[in-house]
């Protein structure tokens, strides 16, 4: 008899309003490149590259581990990966609202065991710009490069991994090949300017914290809700109080539009907000 | 000569290409143990008078062999079972010395038949194997199938006091050891090696700010890594001791592992423990609730330290005992040296957090503002399937687990929550699986020359 009916047990998971509404962890591979519909992101795989197990489910701070490739030479022995996470701004666990802040704090942590080779720059990929930062770790011949741009309130991030520099070309090279972006809501962390609300009752206390990214639609409705982590029970009274929500429009020129926004359920993230 | 020069250049060559083919861990550290004793501060100075008084009385009754009534031959502590998994503390927290973890030899293929006990050892307990607690996912039904709608997660000891030469009318007509064989044949059961207790004290007195803030630091790391604390239930704060950080403090620990462990009722755990569908319905048999309870307390006719009771005693002991300390020595320094840097630079460190600094003490001066090189940050993590064990405790889910502190790691005989693994390399490797925080870690391991991943281990080792 399999026990793999774990789902009887109750645990945190992501869930959502409803299952149409591109959510960031559910991207795919599928003929050579990794998709993500919610960042409209399409990544091409370079050549010979493999999907790697995948990552962990969000964080409650906001962190997705979106997927992993990597070069596997024939004797086995892995000569590169790129591992692509991304981190919402909303529920950060430190002050930061953009990629160049992130990769300032990736400059500003790093140990002393690893060498910088050229401070943090700008380079343009199809048509975007990222914020790169190359280092290297003498012992063990590792090198690093980080690229990571701003899309929908999130740090998208790209980190190639590998002591073969010609892989790591060639990985950085393959991302001249994507193509990210397009319509997508506002998005604001001040929007916080709730006009009706009321707040959802958890039948226990999980000491968890819930993140949970909303589309607000132009007539101030809970549009599409995302719990990034969220037990059933939670999940369920969230979604069922969001659904009374009104928030006051958002407007651009006068006019009316979408914007999304991240509010925190549960446990707060920081003791300063 | 001749003939016997040439298997001699054999072995030479075999060896070179063994070692260029791969990694091995070159096994437990041997020589003395590198940890037990008291904190220096308990040791030296006896600071604040009595407490290396407490500390001698805490380590004596952890190595105290219990029996139901306190009347078998080599017994000096009452109050075993009904059901027990070991007959003392020292049993599993022994290698490489008292507070440590599994032993080479288990101990539990003993205390099955102690004092004539009946028990049937199960297929999982061997000879040379880790002392393990079984777990079982959901309740059993009577058939031993398990329920899907009721989830478990306890511990169901191995063994019971049926037969043996104290246990009076608590026979094996009355109560019966779980149907591990069921459990087995149905995926439902998972296992549990002793954590080794070293430095425990030092890990207690840890503020929660400095985890805290060792968590926002890691905010927007590039491995993929996401960590949580595992949270007490009553309050809410941060719990760290166990092998998914459950237990917010050593008296907990203690308390609940003496019921739990050894059937020891308690002033924390005042009742004899039932387990299973038997703890769900009719609770223990009555002829096999034998003392009174707590069978365990406060004693008020005692000295001074042999007043407080054991689990108080057993809690003081671990908060006393200094840590393991590392062996920066022998034909393997330079690799050691060299993995210390790989350590930190593929990733391990992130989660192995090196070291902490603990807060104010109110104990001893050497738990007061210390540096802890404990290599975890205490926080859980999402392990991936290949580690999952599929039970939830307090906040930490299936798949997470406590980072493990390495100290000690060098004299350890196995590894991962389970003991599953025996060499290094294979707990290292382990670590990667679909759903895993160290999936870009390992894989940054799997980068490394072989010379490299030789010196990570030589430096695990030193540990």
């Amino acid at each position: 008899m399999s026990l793999l009916l774990m789902v009887l047990l109750s645990v945190a998971t992501p869930s959502a309003s409803d299952a149409v509404t591109p959510v960031p962890e559910q991207g795919r591979v599928a003929a050579g490149r990794y998709r993500n519909a919610y960042f409209n992101l399409s990544y091409p795989i370079p050549a010979g590259w493999t999907e790697q197990p995948a990552g962990p489910p969000p964080s409650e701070a906001g962190a997705y581990t979106l997927a992993q490739f990597a070069l596997i030479d024939s004797e086995q022995r892995l000569r590169a990966h790129v591992l692509i996470t991304a981190q919402d701004f909303f529920f950060s666990l430190i002050d930061m609202d953009e990629a160049k802040e992130l990769v300032a704090a990736i400059r500003r942590g790093l140990e002393p065991v690893y060498q910088l080779e050229g401070e943090p720059d700008q380079v343009t990929i199809a048509g975007r710009t990222f914020h790169r930062l190359s280092y290297r770790a003498p012992r063990s011949g590792l090198r690093w490069r980080i690229l990571s741009t701003d899309v929908r309130c999130h740090a998208l991030t790209f980190t190639v991994t590998g002591a073969d520099p010609a892989a790591l070309d060639a990985a950085e090279q393959a991302m001249r090949g994507l193509s990210l972006g397009g319509k997508a809501p506002l998005c604001r962390g001040d929007y916080n300017e709730v006009v009706k609300k009321t707040d959802p009752r958890f039948p226990t206390n999980r000491y968890n914290t819930i993140p949970v990214r909303v589309i607000i639609d132009a007539g101030g409705r809970v549009k599409h809700a995302h719990l990034l982590s969220a037990y059933p029970e939670q999940s369920e009274a969230i979604l069922s109080a969001l659904r009374n929500w009104r928030f006051k429009p958002y407007r651009v020129g006068g006019k009316a539009v979408e914007v999304e926004t991240g509010l925190v359920f549960g446990m707060p993230l920081r003791g300063d907000r | 000569m001749r003939l016997r020069a040439v298997p001699v250049v054999a072995v030479s060559t075999f060896l070179v290409v063994f070692q260029v083919f791969a990694q091995v861990d070159p096994g437990p550290r041997g020589g003395p143990a590198n940890a037990g004793g008291p904190l220096p501060s308990v040791a030296g100075n006896n600071d604040p008078p009595t407490i290396l008084d407490f500390f001698n009385a805490g380590q004596e009754a952890f190595q105290e062999v219990a029996s139901v009534k306190g009347q078998v031959a080599g017994a000096t502590d009452d109050g075993l079972g009904p059901r027990f998994n070991g007959l003392s503390c020292v049993e599993c927290h022994a290698h490489p010395t008292v507070g440590g973890s599994s032993p080479p030899v288990n101990p539990q293929f003993a205390a099955a038949n102690a004092a004539g006990a009946t028990n049937v050892i199960p297929t999982f307990i061997t000879v040379n194997g880790p002392v393990r607690e079984a777990r079982f996912r959901y309740i059993p039904d009577a058939a031993g199938n398990p329920q899907l709608n009721n989830p478990d997660g306890s511990v169901h000891p191995l063994y019971t006091i049926a037969g043996r030469v104290d246990a009076e009318g608590c026979t094996a007509a009355v109560i019966s050891q779980p149907n591990f064989t069921a459990a087995q044949a149905n995926n439902n059961i998972i296992f549990r090696i002793p954590t080794p207790v070293f430095g425990a004290g030092l890990i207690e007195n840890i503020d929660e700010e400095t985890l805290l803030a060792y968590r926002a630091s890691l905010t927007g790391n590039t491995l993929g890594i996401t960590p949580n604390f595992n949270r007490n239930g009553n309050d809410g704060t941060i719990s760290r001791f166990g092998w998914k950080a459950q237990n917010k403090s050593l008296e907990l620990f203690a308390g609940e592992a003496y019921n739990v462990e050894m059937g020891v009722s308690n002033e924390l755990s005042p009742q004899e423990r039932p387990a299973g569908l038997e703890a769900k319905t009719s609770g223990l048999p009555a002829p096999c609730k034998i003392n009174k309870t707590p069978e365990d307390h406060t004693n008020f006719d005692e000295t001074p330290v042999d007043t407080i009771s054991d689990v108080a005693k057993f809690a003081m002991f671990m908060r006393l005992l200094k840590p393991p300390v590392q062996q920066v020595s022998g034909p393997n320094t330079v690799g050691i040296v060299i993995g210390e840097g790989i350590f930190t630079e593929i990733g391990c460190a992130k989660c192995h957090n090196v070291a902490y600094t603990t807060g104010k003490s109110n104990i001893t001066t050497s738990l007061h503002n210390v540096e802890v090189k404990l290599f975890s940050d205490l926080a859980v993590h999402f392990m991936g399937s290949g580690l999952a064990d599929n039970i939830q405790q307090g906040t930490a889910q299936g798949t997470q687990f406590r980072t493990a502190p390495l100290w000690g790691l060098g004299q350890r005989l196995f590894f991962l929550h389970d003991g599953r693994a025996t060499n290094l390399v294979d707990a290292i490797t382990a670590h990667s699986s679909p759903g895993s925080e160290a999936n870009a870690v390992i894989a940054n391991y799997n980068a490394l020359t072989l010379a490299n991943k030789q010196n990570l281990i030589y430096y695990l080792r030193s540990l």
